[in-house]
């Protein structure tokens, strides 16, 4: 007789101890007087910009009419001619009938405006988004390359796969920008990619080369005896198979991906990393800002896992 | 309708050289059952991969309604397309449905119509026995059935020629009988057929001739009254004793 043991008190356990390892932490920051101000965060997520709104010429104001919180301000120069504005009611500057100089201001308007640490998640995104992509299309590529009968195509292949695998990817970025994109005068978002890119697209290569040689021989033997050519058994029969078996590692090298963009920074691309680094020399919250970055590639990288275990788990229903 | 003349194929991995397939001519007539036994590892099924091009072979020649295989010009597909061939393991494609099984090289290579290649799928499963089991994807099938398939595949394509690779060497006993009774109706209706196969059963009542294979090489090719009962190569004779 089996008997099942409960599993709840080890998972009380679990928080018990991560509860008492943020303790820890922070009564070690207290020790160092450190001081934690979460409020400073939020603003360099989003904030309330102010829009100065300025007098065109010297001119008059001529009818000032409020609307709620806006007011309405129309002014006329001395050949008559008009100028609109709208600003906020709580700031305006004049009153009716007051002279004003060109440049004065009027009043402001104020609208939300993303934070820099917004920013640098947006552009954290689309670097890993495209580089994604183009990684993908370039692996695909690559690893069938390596698969080939033609020498010339396994060669090369084969040694763009060695050379990116063999030297670090931080030392890729900086002959990208300092020496392709010298050479071929490239923008620095350009170089980045490209070496993102060609990363990913060497790992990938090899993915999908395992893949394919895992897919037993007489799939491919079956759809070639049924006259299709090695391109479209390939294409039809043993790709889509590969594809499926693949998915978990490439889940992890996209993974790998979003968080390797953080390198970037480096060659002063203003990504998730580098704006936090630079919130940090304004608000002088250095722990709060980094811990902020560290959840923000999380945001990115849990639903990746997530959609990736979910699209396995629907591929899977041949099985 | 298949001519094999001085078929040589040679296994040369690290040094060890193999001569798989040794000097072998025969011909297979139109509507003719041809059945190749011998021991394992005697280059039978060899023999037939080199009969579509799955195995390269080193020299000799093969052709099928004068169309010769060695010759660069001829385009290997389209003489593929004519032959088909049923493996010991199925080889069913496992991310499609049993139609989509039936339809992929019709549409691709034959580029039937979606009504057309379904209907001409339908009907061959009906004939295999399984057309209840059309939406299904092979891993829900018996081997049995799932070799019942594989032969409705290659049907689909209406091949001059069948090849069999011991179809019936993965399967359960009990599934043997329902693999062999579609083999039997096809040969009835006329179908040029090679099979390498343990069955002795089937080669003794279906085969118009046999061939017995060992060590590549091809050592006796009589009916199958004369093979069972007065076989005359000693090799075959001892083979004979062991398997009857």
């Amino acid at each position: 007789m089996k008997h099942k043991k409960s599993q709840w008190p080890w998972h009380v356990l679990t928080v018990l101890l991560l509860i008492g390892l943020a303790g820890a932490l922070y009564y070690a920051t207290s020790l160092m007087s450190y001081e934690w101000r979460w409020n400073r965060v939020p603003q360099y997520f989003a904030y309330h910009a102010e829009e100065s709104q300025r007098a065109a010429d010297i001119s008059t104001v001529s009818e000032l009419a409020r609307q709620g919180d806006k007011a309405e301000v129309t002014l006329r120069n001395e050949a008559g001619d008009e100028q609109h504005l709208s600003v906020d009611a709580n700031s305006l500057q004049v009153a009716q009938g007051d002279d004003v100089a060109e440049g004065d201001v009027i009043g402001v308007t104020r609208h939300w405006a993303a934070g820099p640490l917004l920013w640098g998640l947006w552009t954290t995104l689309w670097l890993s988004v495209v580089s994604g992509v183009l990684g993908l299309l370039i692996g695909l590529a690559t690893g069938l390359c390596r698969l080939s009968n033609n020498p010339t195509l396994r060669d090369l292949s084969t040694i763009y796969v060695e050379l990116v695998r063999g030297t670090p990817l931080l030392v890729q970025i900086f002959i990208f920008y300092f020496f392709i994109g010298t050479v071929m005068n490239l923008s620095r978002e350009f170089a980045g990619i490209a070496a993102l890119s060609l990363f990913t697209g060497a790992y990938v290569a090899e993915i999908i080369r395992s893949g394919v040689q895992s897919i037993a021989r007489g799939q491919n033997e079956a759809a070639r005896s049924l006259g299709l050519s090695a391109g479209q058994s390939m294409r039809h029969v043993v790709l889509p198979q590969a594809l499926k078996r693949v998915l978990p590692p490439l889940a992890g090298q996209f993974i790998s991906l979003v968080k390797d963009t953080s390198l970037v920074s480096v060659i002063a691309i203003t990504e998730l990393l580098k704006s936090g680094r630079e919130v940090i020399t304004t608000s002088f919250s250095p722990f709060e800002i980094l811990f902020c970055v560290a959840g923000l590639y999380l945001l990115i990288n849990l639903p990746l896992s997530k959609i990736a275990s979910r699209l396995e788990r629907r591929l899977a229903q041949s099985d | 309708m298949i001519e094999v003349r001085d078929l040589v194929k040679v296994f040369d991995t690290r040094g060890q050289v193999v001569r798989a397939v040794d000097n072998v001519s025969t011909q297979v007539a139109k509507g003719e059952v041809l059945v190749v036994i011998g021991p394992s590892g005697s280059g039978k099924s060899t023999f037939l991969r080199c009969l579509n091009g799955l195995e390269a072979f080193d020299s000799g020649s093969v052709s099928i309604d004068g169309l010769q295989l060695a010759d660069p010009k001829t385009d290997v597909n389209a003489y593929r397309r004519e032959v088909g061939m049923v493996f010991q393991h199925f080889n069913l494609f496992p991310h499609m449905t049993v139609l989509e099984n039936l339809c992929l090289a019709q549409k691709v290579v034959r580029k039937r119509g979606k009504k057309e290649r379904e209907a001409k799928a339908l009907a061959l499963l009906d004939k295999v026995g399984i057309a209840q089991k059309a939406n299904e994807f092979p891993s829900r099938l018996s081997g049995g059935q799932q070799q019942r398939v594989a032969i409705a595949r290659a049907l689909a394509m209406e091949p001059k020629v069948m090849l069999f690779d011991e179809p019936t060497s993965a399967l359960d006993p009990e599934m043997v009988g329902e693999v062999l009774d579609v083999m039997k109706t096809l040969a009835v209706e006329g179908m040029t057929m090679v099979c390498v196969t343990h069955e002795m059963g089937f080669a003794r009542e279906v085969a118009d001739r046999v061939l017995f294979f060992d060590h590549g090489k091809l050592l006796e090719d009589a009916s199958p009254a004369e093979f069972f009962d007065a076989p005359k190569d000693p090799r075959a004779q001892a083979f004979l004793r062991q398997v009857l």
